[in-house]
């Protein structure tokens, strides 16, 4: 597979293994265009934490050819990776709040790194965490949210800054049918606004309701389906 | 300096919540030292000047009347020498003052002999030849001998030069087991926030944002820590002086840290305070390096 720089993020014979061990990812080949929505499913231990990992720039690849924004990831120098970060928004599987700050401050931390001014922070912020249904509680701690409210202010972070891409992990595995479809509704919502979309989910019901692309991962391996197709070279 | 600060870390526990203690304490060890060593260094500045202006000349001789002789022919050639502001003979009985403590209270047979003592004091401002003066001495009387305590003084200049040494090293070694310790706190601190760091790392905070708010989070330590360590050192300091002074004039007063020569002391939080923050954003950089 041949990929021009013409798509804003590019995998190229990716591979990735941690210091000696076995390769985890193993020469996977995807392109991203602006504005796409894209599903990624596989098995626990396929590599789906890892490939996440390598598209919001936690890890570097340990071979292949990654390209961001048209910038390739090898030639990148770590004083610019920053910049980058701030261009895509993150939602953690475990939500990875800051405890001791409430779900203002912990929404409006992606801002406050960009120096974001007070009232800039202001506005956006309750903006952001009403349009999430979470206006009365914005000065609530994560510990005394439910699973559901987390997940939103968590999805309300990443989305602040209007990053160019959005990642996702599990994002519906902690809450229950009614509120995994209303996040996956806040998530096309976004998607329809131009950020690009990478959804990882194990949840096959979901990936039908949505009808998007999908990345599959087995054993390291990545097979692609756009929508409503069989993976190409894999048995359903 | 500070631009932006951020202070996403959580409020300190447990173990970072004893640093200020440590450095207090170290601070108080170091206030300590250096007070001493300016003390000593103080209090010889002052043996030497009081010495310097005042040699004794003896007149050993066993016979009293030639004893006398020789006194007044000494006292004569010293009063006509330049440089000399005056000389006079210490009476008998305070010569028998500086005596007792070897002899005792007990009543001295009169037949003893007793050397003359002429105190004799210099103007300050007119170089003296001891050498020259000390021939010109044993010329005029064969019994003088010229004490210009030189001897005792190289002695005690020597100890006290040794003192300092070692409390300069004292000092050293309480400033540098505290870079060792605010350096394993802090990697102890990166190491608990591992988690709040990676996250900022990936919204795009950049290194410098992370290291402000540990710099932030040392300077206060190191604050608190000075203020600590600088008002028991303070306390222990007047508590001395002020027992100094009650023993008196002499060689313990005169090399006791006096509380009222220290105002500088009061630099020492500020410079505890910035040693911590600079150490902790040393560390802290170094660290973040070795990330992504």
């Amino acid at each position: 597979m041949k990929l021009g720089l013409d798509y804003m993020i590019t995998f190229e014979n990716v591979g990735m293994r941690y210091d000696m061990g076995a390769e985890i990812l193993q020469d996977v080949s995807f392109a991203l265009d602006k504005g796409s929505f894209h599903f990624l499913v596989g098995p626990s231990g396929a590599g789906k934490t890892t490939l996440l990992k390598l598209l919001y720039l936690a890890h570097r690849p340990s071979r292949g050819l990654v390209n961001f924004f048209g910038k390739d990831l090898a030639s990148l120098e770590r004083e610019e990776l920053p910049r980058l970060r701030r261009r895509i928004g993150v939602v953690f599987q475990d939500f990875r709040l800051f405890d001791h700050l409430t779900a203002f401050e912990n929404v409006a931390l992606p801002l406050r790194i960009k120096g974001a001014s007070r009232n800039q922070v202001a506005d956006h912020v309750e903006e952001l965490l009403s349009w999430v249904g979470l206006e009365d509680r914005m000065h609530a701690k994560p510990a005394t949210l439910s699973g559901g409210e987390k997940q939103r202010v968590a999805i309300a972070r990443a989305v602040i800054n209007k990053p160019d891409l959005l990642v996702a992990d599990e994002p519906t595995g902690n809450v229950d049918p009614e509120m995994s479809r209303r996040l996956m509704h806040l998530f096309v919502e976004l998607n329809k606004i131009g950020t690009t979309t990478v959804v990882a989910t194990h949840d096959e019901t979901l990936v039908k309701a949505i009808g998007a692309p999908v990345l599959s991962l087995n054993k390291g391996k990545l097979s692609h389906r756009e929508a409503g197709t069989a993976f190409d070279g894999e048995a359903q | 300096m500070w631009g932006r600060t951020l202070q996403f870390l959580p409020r300190s526990k447990d173990r970072e919540g004893l640093l200020p203690w440590v450095i207090g304490v170290m601070l108080f060890l170091c206030a300590l030292s250096v007070a001493s060593a300016v003390a000593i260094g103080t209090g010889i500045e002052r043996w030497s000047r009081d010495l310097a202006s005042n040699v004794t000349v003896q007149i050993i001789v066993s016979d009293a009347a030639e004893r006398e002789e020789q006194t007044n022919a000494v006292l004569r050639m010293l009063n006509a020498t330049p440089g000399v502001e005056s000389a006079s003979v210490l009476a008998n009985a305070e010569v028998m003052a500086l005596v007792s403590p070897w002899l005792g209270d007990l009543p001295i047979d009169a037949n003893l002999p007793i050397p003359s003592l002429i105190d004799v004091a210099l103007d300050g401002t007119t170089p003296i030849n001891m050498a020259a003066l000390a021939e010109r001495l044993e010329a005029t009387a064969p019994g003088a001998r010229l004490d210009d305590h030189q001897e005792w003084l190289s002695q005690i200049l020597d100890l006290a030069s040794v003192i300092q040494i070692v409390l300069t090293a004292v000092v050293a070694m309480v400033v540098l087991s505290t870079i060792a310790i605010v350096i394993f706190g802090c990697r102890a601190g990166l190491a608990t926030h591992a988690e709040p760091i990676a996250i900022m790392h990936l919204m795009g905070a950049e290194d410098s944002m992370i290291c402000r708010a540990f710099d932030v989070r040392y300077l206060i330590h190191g604050i608190k820590g000075g203020v600590f360590g600088i008002i028991f050192a303070v306390l222990t300091l007047w508590l001395v002086s002020n027992m100094a002074a009650d023993v008196g004039e002499g060689l313990v007063s005169s090399v006791t840290p006096d509380v009222s020569m220290g105002y500088w002391l009061l630099l020492l939080p500020l410079v505890a305070a910035l040693l911590t923050m600079t150490t902790a954003r040393l560390t802290v950089r170094n660290a973040l390096r070795d990330m992504m």
